[in-house]
This record gives C-alpha cells, sequence and structure tokens, in this order.
C-alpha cells in the first residue's frame, strides 16, 4: 500500500489528493485548522485590548465591551485568549518543525551510510525514547528558567527518534529500489541520491510526523504552562485554565474557564484529525506514536 | 540471540540512567551566579539565614558525584524547606496513590480497550463499529486538561455525585470498608478522566491491527477447522494484535505522564504530580530534583521491563535485533 504511493511519484498524487478529500476525518481537521490559523492571523487586529492591560474591574461578567468578561487580575479574557492561543501554537508548530527536521535527518543518515552511523544515531533512539521529555523539560524549566523557544527546542531534541526510527525503516526499502541503484550506477554521488531520489520519496512520512510532533508539543505546552513552569506574564491556555480553575466554583466558570479549555480540546484536536486522516491515506500500516 | 538482545539493552539503560542522575547533580551546580536567593526571593517560603546557608551549601559544597550517588541509593535526597520535611519521604508518601490512580486507569483501559478492538474488528462494516471507531477518534483528540476540566465541573461542581477534590475525606474515622468506599469515590473522577485519555488509543490500534491479522491465512484455517469464533478470535487471532498495544505504551509513556500530572492536579489528588505542582509553586528545588528524577528512573525501569515483556509476547521480536 504505502510503497505504492511512495514510489510512483505524481500520478499516485492525483489520487491521493483525491483520497484525502474523501476521508472525513481530515476534512474536518482541515476546516477546523483553517478557522484556527485565521483566527491567529487575524488575532492582532481583532484583540480588543492589551492582553496585560489590568485597569479593568476584576471579575466583571461578560458584556458589550469585554466579549468574555474580565479575569481576576482584570484582564480583558478574549484577549488573552487569542494571544494565548498564538503562543500555543506557536510552540507546537515550532517544536514540531525542529524534530521533523532532526528526524528527518537523523533517519535518512542512518539508513544511507548504516554500520556504525546507524548503530550509533539508533541506540541513541533508543535511550531517548526511554527518558520522559516531560521531565527533562521540567527540570531544565524549574532551573533555568529559559525562554519559550528554548523549551521548544529541547523539546524537539527529546522528540525526534520516533520520526528518525520510521523514516530509516522507509528509507532502507526505498536504498534497495531498482531506480536507486540506476542512478548510483551513473555515478550520482551519495549527497545527489539522497536529495534527488530518497528525501523527496518519503514525503508522506514528513508531514505525519509534523503532525504527531506538532500536536505532542502544543499539548505539552499547555500542560508545562498549566503546571507553572512558564514565566507567568507569558499568556498561554495552559495558565489561563490553571488560573480560573481555582475559580471554578465560582458562577465565572463558563466565561472564564471554558473558552480556553475548549480552544485547547479544539486545537488538540484539529492536529489529531489531521494526522490521523494523513495516517489512513498514507500508509494504513505506519502506526506512529500518536 | 535471544539472550545477546536483552544483555545488550541493559548497558544502554543504565547508561541512560546514570546520564539522568549525573544530570540531576551538574545542573544545579552550572547556574549562574547566587541562585537561592534570586529563586527562594520571589517564593512563598521564608528562609532563615541558617537555613540559606545549608541549602546553598548542599548544591554548591564540592560533594563529588560518588557522594551523590550513596545519597541516591540511601534515599537521603535533601531537605524540603516549603514541607519541612525530608524529601524521599514526600515522594515516598505521594507514591502509592500516583500508582493506584496510574495503576488502574492503565488496567482498565487496555483491557477494555483490547476487548472492544478485538471485537470491533471482528464486526467490521457493521454500525456499531462505526460508529464506535468514530466516538473514539474524537475522544482521542481530547486532551487530558479538557475531560478533566468538564468531567469535574458536570459531576463534581454541578451534579455534586463525587467529590472535587483529594483522595480521601480529612481526618474521617470511619470502618475499613468505609476508608474503601471513600477512596473509591474519590478515584472516579480522576481515574475516568484517565481511561478516557487511554482507552481510545488502545482500541484504535488493537482494532487496526487486528484486521490486518484477520486476513492472515491462519485465521482462516482456524475458522475452516470449525472453530468456535469466539477461540479464533481470542486464543488464535487477538494474541498477535497485542504487541502493538504494549510497543506503543512505551512510546507513549511520557506523553501519559505529563497528563497525569495535569489530571492530578485538576483534583488535587495527593500524588507526585500535585506535589510536583506545589513544589514549582514554591520554588523547592530540592523537591523538585527529587520528583524528576525519581520519576524519570522510573519511567526508565519500566520501559526496560517492557522490553522484556515484547520478548516474551512475541518472539519475533528477539530475532529482529
Amino acid at each position: 500500500m504505502s510503497t505504492v504511493g511512495l514510489t510512483h511519484g505524481w500520478i499516485m498524487h492525483i489520487n491521493i489528493r483525491h483520497k484525502l478529500g474523501r476521508d472525513p476525518w481530515f476534512v474536518i481537521g482541515m476546516i477546523l485548522g483553517s478557522v484556527l490559523i485565521l483566527l491567529v492571523l487575524l488575532g492582532p487586529p481583532l484583540t480588543p485590548y492589551e492582553p496585560h492591560d489590568m485597569s479593568f474591574r476584576p471579575l466583571s461578567p461578560p458584556s458589550a465591551e469585554h466579549w468574555l468578561g474580565v479575569n481576576d487580575g482584570g484582564m480583558d479574557i478574549f484577549s488573552e485568549l487569542l494571544v494565548g492561543m498564538r503562543n500555543t501554537m506557536g510552540f507546537g508548530l515550532l517544536a514540531g518543525f525542529v524534530s521533523l527536521i532532526l528526524g528527518v535527518a537523523i533517519g535518512l543518515a542512518a539508513a544511507w551510510f548504516g554500520g556504525v552511523p546507524d548503530q550509533i544515531c539508533m541506540r541513541l533512539a533508543d535511550i531517548l525514547l526511554a527518558v520522559p521529555a516531560v521531565m527533562i523539560l521540567i527540570m531544565t524549566a524549574a532551573l533555568f528558567r529559559p525562554a519559550p523557544m528554548t523549551l521548544a527546542l529541547i523539546l524537539s531534541i527529546m522528540l525526534w527518534p520516533t520520526t528518525a526510527k520510521g523514516i530509516r525503516a522507509q528509507a532502507l526499502v526505498v536504498k534497495n529500489r531498482l531506480h536507486i541503484h540506476a542512478a548510483k550506477q551513473m555515478g550520482g554521488s551519495g549527497s545527489y541520491i539522497v536529495v534527488k531520489h530518497l528525501l523527496p520519496e518519503l514525503f508522506p512520512l514528513y508531514i505525519i510526523g509534523f503532525a504527531t510532533k506538532a500536536r505532542m508539543a502544543m499539548f505539552m505546552e499547555a500542560s508545562l504552562a498549566f503546571l507553572g513552569l512558564f514565566d507567568p506574564s507569558r499568556k498561554s491556555l495552559g495558565i489561563m485554565i490553571s488560573y480560573a480553575l481555582k475559580y471554578y466554583y465560582l458562577d465565572i466558570w463558563w466565561n472564564w474557564l471554558l473558552p480556553p479549555v475548549f480552544l485547547l480540546t479544539l486545537l488538540i484536536m484539529t492536529v489529531t484529525f489531521l494526522a490521523i486522516g494523513l495516517e489512513k491515506v498514507f500508509d494504513p500500516r505506519l502506526k506512529e506514536a500518536l | 540471540m535471544r539472550k545477546g538482545h536483552h544483555i545488550g539493552l541493559v548497558p544502554a539503560y543504565l547508561l541512560a540512567g546514570l546520564v539522568l542522575i549525573y544530570a540531576s547533580y551538574i545542573l544545579p551546580r552550572l547556574l549562574p551566579g547566587d541562585f537561592v536567593t534570586a529563586m527562594y526571593s520571589s517564593s512563598h517560603v521564608a528562609l532563615t539565614a541558617d537555613q540559606e546557608d545549608q541549602i546553598r551549601a548542599h548544591y554548591s559544597h564540592g560533594e563529588g558525584f560518588s557522594r551523590f550517588l550513596v545519597n541516591l541509593l540511601t534515599l537521603n535526597w535533601g531537605y524540603s524547606y516549603a514541607f519541612l520535611t525530608p524529601v524521599s519521604g514526600l515522594i515516598l508518601g505521594a507514591l502509592p496513590w500516583t500508582l493506584l490512580l496510574l495503576g488502574s486507569a492503565h488496567a482498565i483501559s487496555m483491557f477494555f480497550g483490547f476487548i472492544a478492538g478485538v471485537e470491533a474488528a471482528w464486526r467490521r462494516g457493521g454500525y456499531l463499529e462505526k460508529a464506535g471507531v468514530g466516538c473514539m477518534t474524537v475522544l482521542e483528540g481530547m486532551p487530558e486538561i479538557g475531560t478533566g476540566v468538564a468531567l469535574l465541573l458536570v459531576f463534581a461542581l454541578y451534579l455534586e455525585w463525587f467529590p472535587p477534590s483529594g483522595a480521601e475525606t480529612a481526618y474521617a474515622m470511619s470502618s475499613p470498608l468505609g476508608r474503601i468506599w471513600d477512596v473509591a469515590r474519590h478515584l472516579v473522577l480522576p481515574l475516568s478522566t484517565l481511561v478516557l485519555a487511554y482507552f481510545p488509543g488502545n482500541f484504535l490500534l488493537t482494532r487496526a491491527s487486528m484486521v490486518m491479522v484477520l486476513r492472515a491465512q491462519f485465521v482462516q484455517t482456524a475458522r475452516a477447522k470449525g472453530l468456535p469464533p469466539a477461540r479464533v478470535r481470542y486464543a488464535h487471532a487477538a494474541r498477535n494484535a497485542l504487541l502493538p498495544m504494549v510497543t506503543r505504551f512505551g512510546l507513549r509513556i511520557a506523553f501519559m505522564i505529563t497528563g497525569a500530572l495535569v489530571v492530578e492536579n485538576i483534583y488535587s489528588y495527593p500524588g507526585l504530580g500535585t506535589l510536583l505542582f506545589n513544589a514549582i509553586a514554591m520554588r523547592d528545588l530540592p523537591l523538585i530534583q527529587g520528583i524528576v528524577l525519581f520519576s524519570s528512573l522510573l519511567v526508565l525501569f519500566i520501559n526496560l521491563a517492557l522490553e522484556y515483556v515484547y520478548g516474551w509476547i512475541d518472539p519475533r521480536v528477539d530475532y529482529a535485533y
């Protein structure tokens, strides 16, 4: 299944686009995703107030001026929400992207060179897989209080192994195909073959890997923020939930607690649907750590 | 060959464990400047000058790595200034609650997820199966924060069926049976949140691998022999769908821990997650360090144990190396 999809380049391409368009999860994911992206892009002009502005009456209910009311610190909840989602999403996309690049580079290198480099990379991947990434993040965050960007990069260093292993396995299959042998016979250099043949032929794996990694990173960002590991002045869905949860028994849970919970759930759900749809269409057998 | 694979793994895990311990030893010592003052100035814990000196000494004096290792083994993990107790006591006190919560959540979601997955694959194409897969895919997309808060609002705040926080009623003098009932009632909401988070993945994965297994020829043979369907399903086919679930468990551990941390906090369940949250809030560095190191080593150990489970479930795994 996958092998066909992976080798016959663009002929299958049309078919795959057709199949993706018919997969309900992928379509729902795309629709939700476009709405969320639109919210993020239109966020800055849409944000009614500066989210750090504390000059409003604390805990006032939703009104025409404050669509979702004001939190305990006197900040406009709707503005917080937009900025928070942008931060959560940005963190996830960055960590997903960097871990994807690391995973692809290491996976391809391991498959192409084989032997000792392969062994080293894969043992390293095993070790990283055995270490819980959250704990490393918590430790660095608690000790050094790094910028969110730095944490995203550290997370991507912890997340590359699953992608690298998937890429390596598939690259080993492609590597022994006839057209690669032909390219070698023609005198194509290693870098030429890797860049021109292996890299594009594994493309479906990249988007699946990216979606699963971005999902994991968004989930982690929200959770770490919830646990209070980020700078408290940085807006994030996780931190909003954490603060609002302290007052959940008051009558403000529906305008303060529910919106960030809803938005975060929507965000994670969107990425999950996209990942599941892509996985189903591109390779039913490839079960990555979802 | 079989033995070789496992023996080769032990050093890798030992190395990983040592790296973790060393990181935990060296990181606080790499901090620039007087971090003790910087850290505790913004916390709620007021330290006397004496205590501040003590903690500074704990991190800065030339205690070697070997001494650190000995302390680790003798449960001498430092002193928590926020709780005024040794760190080891706090961790070992919270551990049973976390084990109870996570253990039962995994046992329930793996067992029922597996059964449901096998049955769904068997009834492939039916309406019930399609609806089940749809629901589970939606649930799979729900983060623990979302389901946790939703369950809290509905069942603890609105319906008031279950207590919103804690693991047992404080100072309740009751019979042993009453205590078990009390603990169970407190467990329901956090447990349901975690089961809702773990169950869909187990279900979907088992179903997917079972669908592949059912196409195999040996399943047809078993059917052709006239074996009862339940026997074909479980004795012949299902055991082949078991391995992916165990593999997935290992791959998802980091993810699951994050979720469990959050769930414990939502319900103020007195396990390691809530302890860690409080330690972070009070900038209690020795405690944070202790929890992080302890749980990382625990996960490492579970992963190593899983490697043996793979080989036991599916001998082919050993030959693959």
